[in-house]
C-alpha cells in the first residue's frame, strides 16, 4: 500500500466523494461476484482480496453512520459490530487468507490483557484502530497493525459485583464517534472513540437488587438507539431489554421479558414471575427490511426447581421479536417451555434467507442450548422444523406449533439426575455461530456432554452470601464428553460434516470468504478448517482457554485474524512467501 | 539482557529492600492484573501510620515526584482537596494506589499491603486539611481570556466542548493547585504528562505530522495529530522523529498580561465538573 508510512487511522469528518464512489463501485463488483459463487470460489477469493484492498485505501474512519452499520458487509476490512453484520453471520468477506495459503498464517502480535478473568470480548475494528474491552470494563484502543495502545478508558466497578459466571465483558458497539459499553454494575457508558473520554453514563438498574444484576454482553446499535441486555437469571432478577438514545443516554424503551401479572402471556404460578429471571445477556440481531430486532432470553429462576414457578414461564428461554423503534413485541417463540435445565436461549440469532422445503424463506436459524437446531420464519415467528445436533434425552419431537413433546425422567432430582443430555452448559451456549454464503452452511461449535442435575431448595433471592448457588459441576472424563465444529444446512439442520475436538468448547467460530472456519479450543488450539470439508488446514498452540469469537480485518491492505486465547489477544497474518 | 555483576546485584537488592514500596515501571498502555483491598476500612490509620506513609510518599514510593511533597500536585493530581476521581473511601484509595490509573501517568504500586494502607492514611491526612485555595483573580474575566485571547478551546475541552489534543479541563479545578495551573500556562513544558508530549514525525515520503505521542516502541510510534486524529507509523517508514520541545502548548507568559493570567487561573480553578 502506497501510503503505508503515513497511515491515517481515524478521520474526524471524511468528505471525499471519490472514496465513496469507489466504495459503491466495489460493492457492485462484489454483489455481481457473489452471484457466480459456487464454482468460482478461487477466482472470487482473488477478486475479494482486490476489492478488500480497495476498501482499506478508502480509510473512511469515523464517524460510523447508521447507514454504514446497515451495510457493514461493504466494509470487509472493518469489524463494525459484535457479529460483524446485523444478520449475525460473523462472516468475513476477506479472502486473502484461503485454503491454499492458510498454512502460512503466523502470529503477528499479541495484546496482553493480564487478567485472571475469562476474556470473552469481540473487538471492533475501524480503519486500522481496534477497540477491545478487557474484563471488568476497560476499553482499550489499539493500533491494529501493531497491537500498541492508543488510549485506555478505565471504568472502575465496585469491588463486589454479582455476575453469575465471572467479571466478563463481550465488547462494545459503535455509532458516530462513540463507543457504547454496558458495565457489570448495570450502567451504560458512551466513550469518545478518538479520545477515550467518557461522554455519558446512564444507570440501567440497581445492580444489588434481588440476588444481583449484571450486564456482560456487547450492545447492539440500531438506528439511533443502543440496545442493551442484562444478566442475573441465576439470582432471581426480573429480565428486561433496554434501548438508550445514543446521543443523550436517555432510556428510550424497556421491554420486560416477563409480562405483568394479568397479561395473557403471564404464565407463572402466583407472583413467581416477579423474580423469574429471563435475562438478555448476549447480543441480538436486526433485520432492517422487516424492521425487527431479534433477541434471545435466559432461563427461568430458580434454575432447576420448577415447582415454585408452574407454567410455561414466558418469555424465558425464548426468542423475542421486537420493533426496535418502540420496543413493542411482534412475536415470540419459546424453545424450552418451563425450563428446569438452565438452557438459556441467549444464543446469537442468525438471519438467513434460504430454501425451506423448496421455497425461499426468511429464516431465523438457532442452534439452541437445549440441543436442538431450530428453523423459524423470522417474519411470522412460525416454527418450521427442529433437529437435534447433539445427543439429547429430553424431547421426542415437536408438535406443529413447535412445542416439544417431553420424555419423562429428565427432571432434576434432589439426589442428582446424572443422565440428562445435553448438560447444563448446553449443546450450544453463547458462543458465536457463523454462516457462510459461499457454502450456504451454518457453522457452530457444539458441546457433547451431560451433567448432574440437582434440584435446589427454594430461597428468596438475596445478595447475602449465605445462599449457595448451584455450582456443582463435575468434570467428566474425555471419553464421556467432547466438542465438535459442525456445518449445518440451515433449511433442514442436516449436519454436513463435523470436526471433533477433545473438550466441549467455549469459543465462537468465524467463516471467511477464503472458505475457512476459524475457532479455538479450551486447551488453546487455534484452528482453521476447510469450510467445505471440515478438514483442519492450520493450527496454532495458544495454550490458554478460548472463550471468545474470532474476527478478521484489514490493516494496510493485509488480512488479519484476531482471537483472544487465555488472557492474550492473538493476531495472525500471512507470512510473505 | 546484560547481566548485572554480582556486586551490582547486591547493591540493587539492598536498594530495593530500602524502598519497601515503589511505583512499578510500567510503560504507557500496558495494563496490569488488578488486585483489590480485602477490607473496607484502613487497618493502619493511626497518626504513626500516616507519618510512615508520608515517608514512603516522599521517598520510597516516588509519589511526590508527581504529587509534590506537600501533596499539592503537579503532573499528578492535587491531593489536598480530599476529592478523588475514583472514590475516597479507604478501600477505593487503596485500589487506586495499588493498581494505578490505566491510561494515565499514575502507575501501579508494588509492596506489602500495610505500606499501601499507610499511604492511604497519609493521603487522607493530606485531604483532610481543607486547603481549598481561593484564587485571587476574576473567573468571569478569566473565561473571556480562555475563549478569546487564549484560544484555549482549540486544544482543551470543558464539558466536551473543545479540542482533544490537550488535557480535558472539565474538573481541573479539583485536580490541580493554583500554583500548578499558573505554571502550566506560563511554562507548559515544565511538568507535562507523558502522553501529552509533543512529537513531530517526518515520513520517508517527506510528510511532516505534528502531534502528541501516545505510545512508542522500537518498531512503531502512535500519536494524535493536531487535528485530533489517531495515527500510527512503523519506524521503518519514518525518516525522522523530532522532539523539539516537550509541550505543543505555547508559553503564555509573553502572550497574556499578569492580570489575564491571574484571571485565567481563577477561571480554571472554578472548573469543578462532577467527580
Amino acid at each position: 500500500m502506497k501510503n503505508s508510512d503515513n497511515r491515517l487511522l481515524a478521520r474526524a469528518a471524511p468528505n471525499r466523494p471519490h472514496v465513496l464512489a469507489m466504495t459503491c463501485r466495489a460493492a457492485t463488483v462484489r454483489e455481481r461476484l457473489l452471484s457466480v459463487i459456487s464454482e468460482q470460489v478461487h477466482k472470487l477469493s482473488i477478486a475479494m482480496a482486490i476489492c478488500a484492498a480497495g476498501f482499506s485505501l478508502s480509510a473512511q474512519g469515523l464517524p460510523i453512520t447508521s447507514d454504514r452499520l446497515l451495510h457493514a458487509d461493504r466494509e470487509p476490512g472493518n469489524w463494525l459490530m459484535y457479529s460483524n453484520t446485523y444478520n449475525s453471520w460473523r462472516y468475513s468477506r476477506l479472502a486473502q487468507v484461503d485454503t491454499s495459503n492458510v498454512g502460512r498464517l503466523k502470529l503477528k502480535w499479541l495484546f496482553q490483557m493480564r487478567t485472571q478473568e475469562k476474556v470473552e470480548t469481540t473487538p471492533l475494528v475501524v480503519d486500522g484502530i481496534m477497540y477491545v474491552t478487557r474484563p471488568d470494563n476497560d476499553i482499550i484502543a489499539l493500533d491494529a497493525e501493531t497491537g500498541r495502545t492508543l488510549w485506555t478508558y478505565e471504568y472502575r466497578n465496585p469491588r463486589r459485583l454479582y455476575p453469575c459466571c465471572g467479571r466478563v465483558n463481550r465488547g462494545v458497539a459503535i455509532l458516530g464517534n462513540r463507543l457504547f459499553m454496558n458495565t457489570l454494575d448495570m450502567h451504560v457508558v458512551a466513550v469518545d472513540a478518538r479520545s477515550g473520554r467518557e461522554v455519558w453514563r446512564t444507570k440501567m438498574f440497581d445492580y444489588t437488587a434481588a440476588g444481583g444484576y449484571a450486564a456482560t454482553g456487547a450492545p447492539l446499535v440500531v438506528k439511533d438507539k443502543v440496545i442493551v441486555g442484562m444478566a442475573g437469571a441465576e439470582h432471581g432478577v426480573r429480565g428486561f431489554l433496554d434501548a438508550y438514545d445514543a446521543a443523550t443516554g436517555k432510556l428510550a424503551w424497556r421491554f420486560n421479558t416477563i409480562p405483568k401479572q394479568g397479561d395473557p402471556n403471564y404464565s407463572w404460578s402466583g407472583d413467581s414471575g416477579e423474580r423469574g429471571g429471563a435475562s438478555t445477556w448476549n447480543t441480538g440481531s436486526y433485520d432492517p427490511e422487516l424492521n425487527t430486532l431479534y433477541w434471545g432470553t435466559g432461563n427461568p429462576w430458580p434454575d432447576t426447581n420448577g415447582d415454585v414457578r408452574l407454567g410455561d414461564d414466558l418469555y424465558s428461554c425464548s426468542v423475542i421479536a421486537l420493533d426496535p423503534d418502540t420496543g413493542k413485541l411482534k412475536w415470540h417463540y419459546q424453545f424450552t417451555p418451563h425450563d428446569v435445565h438452565d438452557w438459556d436461549s441467549t444464543q446469537v440469532p442468525v438471519l438467513v434467507d434460504a430454501q425451506f422445503r423448496g421455497r425461499p424463506r426468511k429464516l431465523l436459524v438457532w442452534p439452541n442450548r437445549n440441543g436442538f437446531f431450530y428453523v423459524l420464519d423470522r417474519q411470522s415467528g412460525e416454527f418450521l422444523t427442529a433437529k437435534a445436533f447433539v445427543r439429547q434425552t429430553w424431547a421426542k419431537g415437536f408438535d406443529d406449533r413447535g412445542r416439544p413433546e417431553l420424555i419423562p425422567g429428565n427432571e432434576p432430582t434432589t439426589e442428582g439426575n446424572i443422565d440428562v443430555w445435553p448438560g447444563v452448559d448446553g449443546g450450544a451456549n453463547w458462543m458465536a455461530h457463523s454462516y457462510s454464503p459461499l457454502t450456504g452452511w451454518l457453522y457452530t461449535f457444539a458441546r457433547e456432554e451431560r451433567r448432574v442435575y440437582s434440584k435446589t431448595e427454594y430461597h428468596p433471592p438475596t445478595t447475602e452470601e449465605t445462599v449457595a448457588g448451584f455450582r456443582a459441576r463435575p468434570v467428566f472424563a474425555p471419553e464421556e464428553s467432547f466438542g465438535k465444529v459442525i456445518a449445518l444446512e440451515p433449511g433442514t439442520g442436516e449436519i454436513k460434516w463435523e470436526h471433533r475436538v477433545l473438550t466441549p468448547p467455549w469459543s465462537g467460530v468465524m467463516a471467511t470468504a477464503g472458505n475457512l472456519v476459524f475457532g479455538g479450543t479450551l486447551e488453546g488450539n487455534v484452528f482453521a478448517l476447510d469450510a467445505r470439508s471440515g478438514k483442519q488446514l492450520w493450527r496454532f498452540l495458544g495454550n490458554g482457554p478460548v472463550f471468545a469469537g474470532p474476527i478478521s480485518f484489514l490493516s494496510n491492505g493485509k488480512q488479519y485474524v484476531s482471537l483472544a486465547v487465555g488472557d492474550v489477544l492473538m493476531t495472525f497474518s500471512l507470512n510473505a512467501e | 539482557m546484560r547481566r548485572l555483576s554480582p556486586f551490582l546485584q547486591i547493591g540493587y537488592f539492598a536498594l530495593a529492600a530500602a524502598a519497601a514500596v515503589f511505583a512499578q515501571e510500567v510503560p504507557v498502555g500496558v495494563v496490569v492484573e488488578r488486585s483489590a483491598a480485602t477490607v473496607e476500612k484502613n487497618p493502619f490509620d493511626t497518626p504513626q501510620d500516616a507519618e510512615l506513609g508520608r515517608k514512603t510518599f516522599i521517598t520510597g514510593g516516588g509519589c511526590s515526584y508527581c504529587h509534590a511533597n506537600d501533596g499539592t500536585g503537579g503532573r499528578g493530581a492535587n491531593l489536598t482537596l480530599g476529592e478523588y476521581r475514583f472514590g475516597g473511601s479507604d478501600a477505593q484509595l487503596f485500589d487506586t494506589i495499588r493498581n494505578g490509573i490505566p491510561g494515565s501517568d499514575m502507575p501501579p504500586t508494588r509492596g506489602p499491603d500495610q505500606e499501601i494502607w499507610r499511604l492511604v492514611a497519609f493521603v487522607k491526612h493530606l485531604g483532610s486539611q481543607g486547603l481549598d485555595e481561593k484564587a485571587p483573580g476574576d473567573p468571569v474575566a478569566g473565561k473571556t481570556v480562555y475563549d478569546t485571547k487564549g484560544g484555549c478551546g482549540a486544544c482543551h475541552a470543558i464539558n466536551q466542548q473543545g479540542g482533544i489534543i490537550g488535557p480535558d479541563l472539565t474538573r481541573v479545578g479539583r485536580r490541580r493547585s493554583l500554583k500548578h495551573l499558573e505554571e502550566s500556562i506560563v511554562n507548559p513544558s515544565a511538568d507535562l504528562p507523558l502522553n501529552y508530549r509533543a512529537v513531530r514525525i517526518v515520513t520517508a515520503h517527506g510528510d511532516t505530522i505534528t502531534g502528541i505521542r501516545l505510545n512508542e516502541d522500537d518498531i512503531s510510534i502512535q500519536m494524535r495529530d493536531t487535528s485530533g486524529n489517531l495515527r500510527a507509523f512503523l519506524k521503518d517508514n519514518v525518516k525522522e522523529i523530532r522532539r523539539d520541545q516537550p509541550s505543543l502548548m505555547p508559553a503564555y507568559g509573553s502572550v497574556l498580561s499578569r492580570k489575564e493570567i491571574e484571571n485565567l487561573v481563577a477561571y480554571l480553578s472554578s472548573l469543578r465538573g462532577t467527580l
